[in-house]
C-alpha cells in the first residue's frame, strides 16, 4: 500500500516538475551549489586522507626514528640546533641495549646530492648510509636485485641500492643492476632497486640511495651529520613499550640526569597527523561555511517554490482528499516532490563536480599533488543522501500545510 | 419497477448542526437535522441557494464534521472518527460527483478513475482493469487516454461518475451534478444515475431544479438549515424503458 502510493508520489512529482521546468531549475540552483561544495570538499578531504595513509605506510606504522631534529617542531629550531649530534658510538650503544624492538638501524643521510652515470648528471638525491639490517624496514623492500650484506658493510664495499627515482632518471629502458654510478666522486655498483613507494605527499623517498654505513663514513667522514636511528617495533601495538624503552635507554646513553629535558627527539609517522589535521580543518571550515550558505539559500528557494506549488494545487489537494487520500499520502506527495527537485539538483551538481575535479586535478597538480582526478563513489552517495535530507527539510512546512488542509475549503478554492 | 419498501438503514444522522464562525458572526448552515436513509434509496435534496444543501452533503460524505450531533454510517459512528479513518470511509464507502466535475486536469481519464484505487491500495493490472471497466460502464471506453480538457462537459461528468463508482461505494453523493451541463446532457447524466440506482446503489443528489429532483424516489427539502419536508415522490419520472 505504502509502496504503490510512493511510486504514485514519484510520478505526480515528476509531472508537477515538468510543468514548471524553469522555476524548478532556478530554485534548485542553491542546492546545486551546496551539493557541489559538499562533493568537492569530500573529494579534497578524501584525497588528502588517501595520500596521508600512503605516507604512513612509507614511514611504517610500527616505526619510530630517534633523531637530533624533530619532524614536528619548526618553532624549536634554535633549541634543537644547540643539541649535540648523536654519534655512531651512541647509536650503537643504544641499539646494543634495546631489547623490545624487532630491529634498530643507525643511519646517516645527506640531502641534495648529485649522481653521475656516464655523461648524465642529476641532482636532488639523498644519500643514506645504513646497516644491512635496514632491509627489515619498510624502505628495504627491494624490487630488483638485493640489499647489501653485513660483510659488504664491514668492508666498506662500494655497492648501492637505489630508489625507484634513480632507475627512472638514468635507466628508463635498461637494467640498472651491475651498472656503476658516481657518488661524491666515487664509483658505486648498483646491486638492488627499491620498489616505487613515493606518494603525492612524499615523492622524495624514491630519490634515495642506500650505501653501507661504513662506505658512507668513508665518503663523508664519521661526524659530518648527526646519526639517526630507525627503530622497528614489530607491530603498532608495541610502539608504546618500545618508545619508553628507547627514551629511557637514550637518556642513559646521552648521560642525562633525571629531570633534565631530552636532548633528542622521537619521530613517528603519527606526527604528520597534526599537519594533515590542520589542512583538513581549513578545508572543512571553508567548505562548511559555503555549504551552509548555499543550502540556506537553496532551502528557502525550494520551500518557496513548494509553497507556491501547494497553493496552486489547493483544489487538487481537495479532490484527492475527497476521494480518500489520507494526510500522510498528501504529505508524502509533496515531500517526494521537494526531494525529487533536490536530487535532480544533486545529479547536476555531481556531474559538474566530476568534470571540475578532473580539471582542478590537472590545473593544480603542482600545488596540490595529493588530489585524485576522480571523486570516490561513497562521496557521491553521501551527496545524494544529503540532497534528499535537504529536500525533505525544505518541503516539510509546505507539505504539512497541504496535508492539513480542510477538504471542503480546498475543494472550494478557485 | 423498484419497490419502495425500505432496505436496511445506511445513514442515520441525529441532531446535526453546523455553525460557521466568521469573525463575530455565526452562520447556522445546518440546525439540528435528523435523517434516516436506507440502502438503495434514490433521494433528492432540494432547496434554494444557501439553504445548506452542500453543507449537508459534505457532512454525509464525511468531507466535513458537524459542530454537534451524531452520524452513523453503516453502523459506524462517523462523528468520532479521526482524519485517517474518515479518509478511508470516503475512499471505500462514498463516491462523490461534483457540479464542477473536479477532475485532475493533468491526468488522463484513466488515471483520474484509477486515483481512488491508488489511495485504496489497489495495484498494477487489477487497478487498471477496474478503472477501464468503470469507464466502459459509463460509455467512455474509447476515451481512456484523453485529458479532461479534450472532453465535453457531459463526458467529463461521466468520468467523474466512473471515478465515484470504481471503488464500489455504499453511496453515490452528487452535488448539483447537472448544474454545469445543458439540459439534454443533463438528462443523459440523470439516466446514468437511474441506471446506477437500478443496479442496487444508493444515490443521493443535491439540486435546486424540480426537473432533476422529479427523477428521485424521495425528496427532502431544506431551508435555512432545517428540513422543511421529507416526502416520497408520488410520481417519479423514469428515463429507462
Ligand atoms: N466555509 C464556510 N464558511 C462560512 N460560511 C459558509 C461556509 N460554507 C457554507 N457557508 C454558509 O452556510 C450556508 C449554507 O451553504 P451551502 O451549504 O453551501 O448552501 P447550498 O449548497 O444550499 O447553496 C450559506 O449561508 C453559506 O454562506
Ligand atoms: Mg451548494
Amino acid at each position: 500500500m505504502i509502496a504503490s502510493e510512493y511510486i504514485e508520489s514519484f510520478s505526480i512529482a515528476f509531472a508537477a516538475l515538468r510543468q514548471n521546468k524553469l522555476r524548478a531549475v532556478l530554485t534548485t540552483l542553491g542546492i546545486v551549489i551546496g551539493i557541489a561544495v559538499v562533493t568537492l570538499m569530500g573529494w579534497a578531504l578524501n584525497s588528502l586522507d588517501a595520500a596521508f595513509d600512503a605516507t604512513i605506510d612509507i614511514l611504517g606504522n610500527d616505526m619510530l626514528y630517534v633523531d637530533k631534529w624533530s619532524w614536528a617542531g619548526g618553532n624549536n629550531w634554535r633549541l634543537m640546533e644547540s643539541r649535540k649530534n648523536i654519534t655512531i658510538e651512541q647509536a650503537e650503544e643504544l641499539i646494543e641495549r634495546l631489547k623490545t624492538p624487532q630491529v634498530a638501524v643507525p643511519m646517516g643521510s645527506l640531502w641534495g646530492r648529485s649522481i653521475i652515470y656516464n655523461d648524465l648528471k642529476a641532482n636532488g638525491f639523498t644519500v643514506t648510509g645504513v646497516r644491512a639490517t635496514y632491509t627489515q624496514t619498510p624502505a628495504g623492500n627491494v624490487d630488483e636485485g638485493r640489499f647489501f650484506s653485513e660483510i659488504e658493510d664491514r668492508y666498506s664495499e662500494n655497492v648501492v641500492v637505489v630508489g625507484y627515482g634513480v632507475k627512472k632518471v638514468f635507466f628508463p629502458n635498461s637494467d640498472p643492476i651491475g651498472k656503476t654510478i658516481k657518488i661524491n666522486g666515487m664509483q658505486f655498483t648498483i646491486i638492488g632497486v627499491i620498489a616505487k613507494r613515493g606518494t603525492a605527499l612524499m615523492d622524495f623517498v624514491d630519490n634515495q640511495v642506500f650505501i653501507p654505513l661504513n662506505s658512507f663514513f668513508g665518503l663523508y667522514g664519521k661526524s659530518i651529520r648527526s646519526i639517526s636511528i630507525a627503530v622497528k617495533a614489530g607491530s603498532p601495538e608495541l610502539l608504546d613499550d618500545v618508545r619508553s624503552e628507547v627514551v629511557g635507554t637514550m637518556r642513559i646513553v646521552r648521560n642525562l640526569p633525571p629531570g633534565k629535558d631530552e636532548d633528542f627527539s622521537i619521530n613517528e609517522s603519527q606526527m604528520f597527523h597534526e599537519q594533515v589535521a590542520e589542512i583538513r580543518f581549513y578545508i572543512w571550515a571553508i567548505g562548511i561555511f559555503l555549504t551552509a550558505m548555499s543550502f540556506i539559500v537553496g532551502m528557502i528557494g525550494i520551500m518557496n517554490v513548494m509553497f507556491v506549488s501547494v497553493t496552486e494545487r489547493t483544489k487538487e489537494i481537495g479532490i484527492r482528499k475527497a476521494i480518500g487520500a489520507k494526510r500522510l499520502s498528501i504529505l508524502m506527495q509533496f515531500l517526494v516532490e521537494a526531494a525529487t527537485l533536490c536530487v535532480a539538483g544533486a545529479i547536476v551538481a555531481i556531474l559538474l563536480c566530476i568534470v571540475a575535479a578532473a580539471g582542478i586535478y590537472f590545473a593544480f597538480k603542482e600545488q596540490a599533488p595529493f588530489l585524485t582526478p576522480y571523486i570516490p563513489v561513497p562521496i557521491l552517495i553521501i551527496a545524494i543522501v544529503v540532497s534528499v535530507v535537504v529536500g525533505i527539510l525544505a518541503g516539510l512546512f509546505p507539505a504539512l500545510r497541504a496535508a492539513r488542509m480542510n477538504p471542503v475549503d480546498a475543494l472550494r478554492y478557485e | 419497477m423498484q419497490t419502495t419498501t425500505p432496505n436496511e438503514v445506511l445513514i442515520q444522522i441525529e441532531h446535526i448542526s453546523k455553525i460557521y464562525t466568521m469573525g463575530d458572526e455565526k452562520v447556522f448552515a445546518l440546525r439540528d437535522i435528523s435523517l434516516t436513509l436506507h440502502r438503495n434509496e434514490y433521494v433528492a435534496i432540494m432547496g434554494p441557494s444557501g439553504s445548506g444543501k452542500s453543507t449537508l452533503m459534505n457532512m454525509l460524505g464525511c468531507l466535513d464534521t458537524p459542530t454537534s450531533g451524531e452520524y452513523w454510517l453503516n453502523g459506524q459512528d462517523v462523528s468520532k472518527m479521526d482524519d485517517a479513518e474518515l479518509a478511508e470511509v470516503r475512499n471505500k464507502q462514498i463516491g462523490f460527483v461534483f457540479q464542477t466535475f473536479n477532475l485532475l486536469a493533468r491526468a488522463s481519464t484513466l488515471k483520474n478513475v484509477e486515483l481512488p484505487l491508488v489511495y485504496g491500495g489497489i495495484k498494477g493490472e487489477a487497478r487498471k482493469e477496474r478503472a477501464e471497466r468503470a469507464l466502459q460502464d459509463v460509455g467512455l471506453g474509447d476515451r481512456m487516454g484523453h485529458k479532461p480538457n479534450e472532453l465535453s462537459g457531459g463526458q467529463r461528468q461521466r468520468v467523474a461518475i466512473a471515478r465515484a463508482l470504481v471503488t464500489k461505494p455504499s453511496i453515490i453523493l452528487a452535488d448539483e451534478p447537472t448544474g454545469n451541463l445543458d439540459s439534454k446532457t443533463g438528462v443523459e447524466i440523470m439516466r446514468l444515475f437511474e441506471e446506477i440506482w437500478k443496479q442496487g446503489n444508493t444515490v443521493i443528489l443535491v439540486t435546486h431544479e424540480d426537473d432533476i429532483a422529479r427523477h428521485a424516489r424521495r425528496i427532502i427539502r431544506v431551508r435555512d438549515g432545517l428540513v422543511e419536508s421529507d416526502l416520497v415522490n408520488p410520481n417519479p419520472v423514469t428515463l429507462l424503458d
